[in-house]
Order: C-alpha cells, then structure tokens, then sequence
C-alpha cells in the first residue's frame, strides 16, 4: 500500500524551475532512496514532500490524503518527520532537549518517555551526553542526534536528507545500519543520498534524480546492476 | 616581554582619559580628578596586563609593562595638557573649540592656580607629578596581575569555593540592609546631608548581593529559602524608605516589569524588538484616556469613561496584546535586522500617532490628572503605594514567565532562537508562537505603562521615546538575557543608579556608555545570565572540558 503519492510535481524557486513533473511512490515499512548529483532536486523533494516549500503543480499525498492545504507543521503531525540536511540540531541546547523538541507537538507522557528509552537504547552515545550541549558533539553524535530527535515524533515515514554527509567511513557504516535497524522496527523511510554505494545496498527501491526529473526508477539491486548508475554514480566503469 | 603592546595600551589609556578631559571632568571635580584618572589608569593596566599574563610573564616584565603604561598615558597627557597651558597663557580662546577646556581645567590637572596658568607659570613640576602618579598606578596595576596568574589559580578558587567566602556571600545582603537600617537611627550619622541617597545604595547593594546570594545557593530548597527571605525584606522596605527612595524604587520596580517582558520577546524568543516602548506607551494611554477626567473623546462615551485603575488595567492589557499581535502580524517573515528596523519604527510610529492625532489623544499637551490606583478605599497615588503596585506586578508577571518559559511555549521559543527552519520541521507552528511571544511580551509592557500612567499623573508623548526601549533593552543585556533576577539587577544598575547620579549629569551617559562597553567585552552573558546564556557564550571552555572529560 503506498504511503507516500508524489504525482507529477512542479516545485520553483522564484523563477528557477526545480522540480519539473516528478512522481514517485514510497510504500509502507519500505525504505526508498532518491540518488542524483549535485542540484538535481533531491533536497528540493524533500522540502516539498515536508511542506517547507510549496509546489506550484501537482500533488503530495500521505496516507491517502492531499498535503497541500496543510502548512509544514502540520505535516509533522500526520506522521512526517525529517532528519534536516546538515544534521539541524539546536547546537546551544542540550541533547536531552533537542530530543524533547522531536516530541513537540505529542501528548502521551508515557509514549514519549518510551520514545525516550527507544533512541536511548538505538544510541546510547546520546544518553552518556544527554546533558550536553549538542553543538559539542561530534559529528557522527549530531547525526544520531538528528535522527533520534525526527524518531521522537514517532513517524511513520521518515524523511532523510544525506545522512552521511561529511562523516568518516566508519561512522557512515553505522549510520546506515541505525537506518536499517529503524526500518524493521516499522518506519518507512526515504532516503535522499550522494552516497549512492551506500544508499542502495540498504535501499528495497531507488530512483534517480537529473535536474528536477526522475529518469530511472528501479529495485535496489537492478540499479545497483544498471550500466549508468554504475558509471554515474557508483564510480564504476 | 612586548614593548610595543604596552605602548599601545598606554595610547588607549591616554585616549580614554583625554575623552574624560575633553568631557570637562577636571572642571567638574576638581583636583580630586587626579585620584580618578590615577585610579582609571590602574585598573586598565590591570586588565590590559592581565590578559597577557598566559604567556607566561614574570613579576619583573609585569611591573615594567605597567610602568610603561602609566609613563606613556602619563607624558600624552601632560603633552596636551602643556599645549593647553601656553595657549591659555598666550591668550588663545581654546574654550572655542574645545568648550570644557578652561585655565581651571589645567589647574586641576597640575595643581597650579588658574591665575598662574594664565600668568604662564610653567606647569611642568605639576605635569612631571601627574606623569609619575600614572607611572605608579602602571606599576601597581602590573604588579597585580600577578594576583591573576595560573598559579594563583588554585588559591582563588579554593579561596572562592571555601565556606567563609560562602558565609560572606550570604551575610553582606544582611550587611547592607543592616547598614542601611543604621541609618535610620537617631544619632547615627553616616551619610550627612545625603543620607537618603546612601540610603538607596545601600539598598541598591543590598538587593544586589542578595540575588548574586540566591545565585551561589547550593540546592534548590535553599534558593527558595533566600528567595522569600529577600522578598519579605523587600516588603518590608517601602515602609522603611522615605519619598525621594520610594519615587525611585518604584521607577526601577516597573522597569523591571518591562524587561522580564522584553526578556520574553528577545531573550527567549530571539526576536530583536526595538520598538518595545510602543506598547509601553500604549498601556499607557489607554488606561489615561479612559480614566482622566478631561479627556479627549472616549471619556465622553456613556459606557466608557472614568473607569477607575482596576477597570482600565485590563483594558490596558488587552490594548497591549492587541498592539503586540498585530504588529506581529506583518514582521512574521522577518528576522534580524529587518525585524530590528520594523519595529524600531513601530515604536517611533506610536510615538508621533500620541503627539499628531491632538483630537483623541491630547497632541503635545498629554493627558492630565490620570487618576490613582485606590485599595480597599486606601489611594495609592504616593511612591509608596505605587512601589507596592509595581512589587506586586513584577512578582506576577515574574512567576508567570518563569512557568511560561518552562512551559512546552517556552521549549518551542527556545527552539525558534536557534533555527527556524529546523524549529518548523519539529511540528513546531511559527506564526502562532511569534505571535505568543510578541503579544505576551507587550502585554506586560501595557501593564507596566497603566502602572506608569498612574504614577506620573500627567503623560505626555515625549515620555515614550525611543531611549525607553534602548533603556529596556540595555538593562536586560547587562543584567543577563534571559534571567529574572537580571532583569532586576539591570534595572537596579541603569534605572537606578543613574537617578542617584544626578548629581554628575552630565557625565550619566558617558558611564552609561562605558558600563555598555566594559560589560560586553567581560561579562557578554551579563551580571546574572539565564544558566543556558552563561552556557551558549562559554560554549568554547565547555568544549575543551568536555573533550579533556573525554580523553
């Protein structure tokens, strides 16, 4: 069942036509990720699919119901939740708190004391440094703390916008093993990466951004087999 | 050992003085000028010296820098001063174009009589001694630093964290209110004819030291054992205090009102708002035009008119809201400076609507006899009733912003502060908490405008000027963003202090000035930040902490 309808958007910014007509679906517990270059639209995508801007044309569906109308956060509450390009963490507040602001618009005491102890045991770095300021962190610590902050809105997609950018291998490995760890624990995810390696061997699906249009769109593994996207995109020849 | 950067510390000192000089303080004061200068050329020896002490300066090098500090500040001023007094002596008017530059200006500085100055006595014995004078200042100044170094370090904290300095801390509130009381009693004669005005330092330092005491407290039960104590001896008080104490106290209480407001609007929301007195005038006028006997035309209406200060406050506070709303309404896209700039002309906008629109508001002639707050038959229309009021409303509108602060609001305008985007993808609804921040902050501003309506009695625009909001704004960054008992402190420090000043009027604004200055190159968190400020601008210590932690 699809979670997620993009049909057919047109996003601008001012005069600049970034999105031009992209579609794509993202089906329940699936994790789907959105390779492409530099400016190809894969932020831009997000930022649509999350409401921050607004497409010109076309229509963003989640969970069978039109996003249009609604403003970005009210997004949140539907269930849409990022982790921010270049991790956006509240760098003068405390690991604790950036935590709790995941759960701003959440009542049930009990389910985010919960969601608490889940990130906790997901990373336990960010309980040792609960206190700390989060712009101390390391990087690898700021991106599980971004990514535990989207988990404490409890989502039911997760939306991720380059995770692994500027982090060492070693610490890409594990972020993308938490992605995984998430998604079998139910969250559908979309994945937006450069790291396109990466990306589609935890990817079911991907599809391929060039400059605002999808242009290829396949199961992980036949990407990870397609001449162009080797070449492309995983450096192969 | 680096020569040349004593010479420039000594040119600034010398520019510094040389200012003060221009501003005419030898005029002023006198020959005890020299003391001050001796004094300013220390202390700044001190803290120029001191932060070069890392790199490993020795007692010698210390004294020596200092000495050059003091001789360069010292023959720069005495050059001046010498070209002063030939001119003078040779008949040249320098009073044209340095307007505080007298003979008796020359004669405070070297000691020679004015009359000698014109006479073109050589005033250079009386230079030679000044020059020495600040190369002894220098030396005692460097000589200090060595009470500053990493070796010492370990003394002064323990020196700091030992239970005598913490008896200390938690006796001087007592001290001071002792001290104060002291004067009270008969025969007791400490402060002569300007009894009250010791009195009000006193009391100034009193409330001071007792929040830097609550500060220190070790527990939470403890600071709120201080807390109340102060808060019964600050009751107490205004039955203490005499008319002249009260008038001022109480100036200082509704400014302290208005910057817990502000602190709302800028320390925890981030909004810079330079336009905060326009609410302040708001709340204001609405109480007077609504209460004022001859009034303008809302009194004139049969089902408004001569509300009393309990009927109009509320009004006034809705009118506050109101304001804050809508001219959140149009900033809600802005940030920084363009929210700086828009409402620093919302604040001038208000102010020209009070003195143009004549047939509703008065023009320039203002509203008069604005009624007085009356309890329970009692009027309160004196200083001590209207201190009591502005108490009561700093206590509410303190107890209310600290729950709102810790409130899920206050975790969403903490959130806004640090990013706005980010703060959006948290679920977090920007217009509605902008609006929140504005519309409470300016709330408070009315209030404390009713409060000040009543106080004043007659209102005119011109009581709404810019320098209020600067006022405001001003005493929350020294007394520390984002702090209740900062917003105190700093009320205490530019509302306060300088009323007691006025004696040295002219020279208000040039302290005013230098304590700006000094505050943000020390203390940028301010006298008594949030724990999160003190946090955000030592973040670099914090790391190096956490990282040594670390390892």
């Amino acid at each position: 069942m699809a979670l997620l309808v993009v049909k057919d958007v047109h996003t601008y910014y001012g005069k600049i036509h970034a999105l031009k007509g992209l579609s794509l679906t993202v089906d329940e517990g699936e994790i789907v990720t959105l390779i492409g270059a530099n400016g190809a639209g894969k932020t831009t995508t997000l930022r649509t699919i999350s409401g921050v801007l607004k497409p010109r044309d076309g229509s963003v569906e989640f969970d069978n119901e039109d996003l249009a109308s609604f403003r970005a956060h009210e997004i949140v509450y539907k269930g849409v939740s990022m982790v921010p390009e270049g991790r956006g963490i509240f760098s003068r507040l405390t690991v604790f708190e950036n935590l709790d602001l995941g759960a701003y618009h959440r009542d049930d005491d009990d389910g985010i004391k919960q969601d608490f102890e889940k990130v906790y045991s997901l990373f336990p770095r960010l309980y040792e440094r609960r206190k700390q300021v989060a712009g101390t962190l390391s990087g690898g610590e700021q991106q599980m703390l971004a990514t535990g902050r989207a988990l404490m809105a409890r989502p039911r997609l997760m939306l991720m916008d380059e995770p692994s950018m500027g982090l060492a291998p070693i610490l890409v490995e594990s972020i993308f093993d938490t992605i995984h760890e998430i998604n079998q624990e139910g969250t559908t995810i979309l994945l937006v990466e450069q790291n396109a390696h990466m990306a589609l061997q935890v990817a079911h699906r991907g599809y391929v951004l060039q400059t605002g249009e999808i242009v290829l769109h396949d199961s992980a593994e036949s990407l990870r087999e397609n001449e162009m996207v080797k070449k492309a995109y995983l450096g192969m020849e | 050992m680096n020569i040349r950067d004593s010479i420039r510390s000594g040119l600034i000192t010398f520019g510094l003085i040389l200012f003060l000089n221009l501003l005419g303080l030898p005029r002023t004061f006198g020959s005890p000028t020299i003391i001050l200068f001796t004094v300013i050329v220390g202390l700044l020896t001190l803290l120029f010296l001191r932060d070069r002490h890392d790199r490993k300066y020795d007692l010698p090098s210390s004294l020596l820098n200092g000495a050059i500090i003091g001789i360069v500040a010292g023959l720069m001023l005495s050059l001046v001063t010498f070209i002063f007094a030939r001119m003078q002596a040779d008949g040249i008017q320098v009073k044209n174009v340095f307007a505080q530059i007298f003979p008796e200006h020359t004669a405070a500085l070297t000691g020679i009589s004015a009359d000698d100055v014109i006479a073109g006595v050589s005033v250079l014995p009386g230079l030679i001694k000044l020059t020495g004078l600040f190369m002894i200042a220098g030396i005692l100044g460097g000589g200090a630093t060595r009470l500053f170094t990493e070796r010492t370090q370990a003394y002064r904290t323990q020196l700091a964290t030992s239970s005598a300095a913490r008896w200390l801390v938690l006796g001087l509130p007592f001290l001071f209110y002792a001290l104060f009381l002291s004067l009270k009693i008969e025969g007791v004669d400490i402060g002569g004819s300007d009894e009250n005005i010791l009195g009000l330092i006193f009391i100034f330092i009193f409330i001071a030291s007792a929040l830097f005491a609550i500060r220190g407290a070790n527990s939470g039960r403890e600071r709120i054992v201080y807390s109340i104590g102060l808060i019964i001896l600050i009751l107490i008080l205004p039955q203490l205090t005499d008319l002249f104490q009260n008038a001022i106290l109480g100036a200082v209480a509704i400014f302290i009102v208005m910057g817990i407001g502000l602190n709302i609007v800028v320390g925890y929301a981030g909004l810079l708002d330079l336009g905060y007195v326009a609410f302040f005038g708001i709340g204001a006028y609405s109480y007077a035009l609504l209460s004022a006997p001859k009034s303008y035309f809302l009194v004139n209406l049969p089902w408004f008119g001569g509300l009393t200060f309990w009927t109009g406050l509320p009004v006034a506070l809705l009118m506050g809201v109101a304001a804050g709303v809508l001219l959140g309404i149009p900033v809600l896209r802005m940030r920084g400076d363009y929210l700086a700039i828009v409402t620093l002309g919302f604040g001038e906008i208000i102010r020209l609507l009070m003195l143009n629109l004549r047939d509703y508001t008065g023009g320039p002639g203002g509203v008069l006899n604005v009624p007085s707050p009356i309890v329970f038959g009692a009027d309160l229309g004196n200083p001590k009733g209207i201190l009591y009021l502005a108490m009561l409303f700093a206590i509410v509108v303190a107890f209310l912003t600290t729950r709102l602060r810790d409130s899920r609001l206050g975790r969403a305008w903490l959130a806004l502060r640090e990013d706005e985007d980010v703060a959006q993808a948290m679920g977090i609804n920007l217009v509605s908490i902008k609006l929140m921040a504005f519309a409470s902050g300016a709330g408070f501003a009315a209030v404390a405008g009713a409060l000040y309506a009543a106080r004043q009695v007659n209102i005119f625009p011109d009581n709404f000027t810019l320098l209020v909001s600067i006022d405001v704004l001003s005493l929350i960054i020294i007394g520390g963003m984002g702090s209740i008992e900062g917003a105190v402190l700093g009320s205490l420090a530019l509302i306060g202090l300088p009323e007691i000043l006025r004696s040295v009027n002219e020279y208000r604004i040039v302290a005013y000035g230098a304590l700006l200055i000094i505050m943000m190159i020390l203390r940028p968190e301010g006298l008594l930040p949030s724990a999160r400020r003190q946090r955000e601008l030592h973040s670099e210590d914090e790391t190096v902490e956490s990282a040594s932690a670390a390892d």
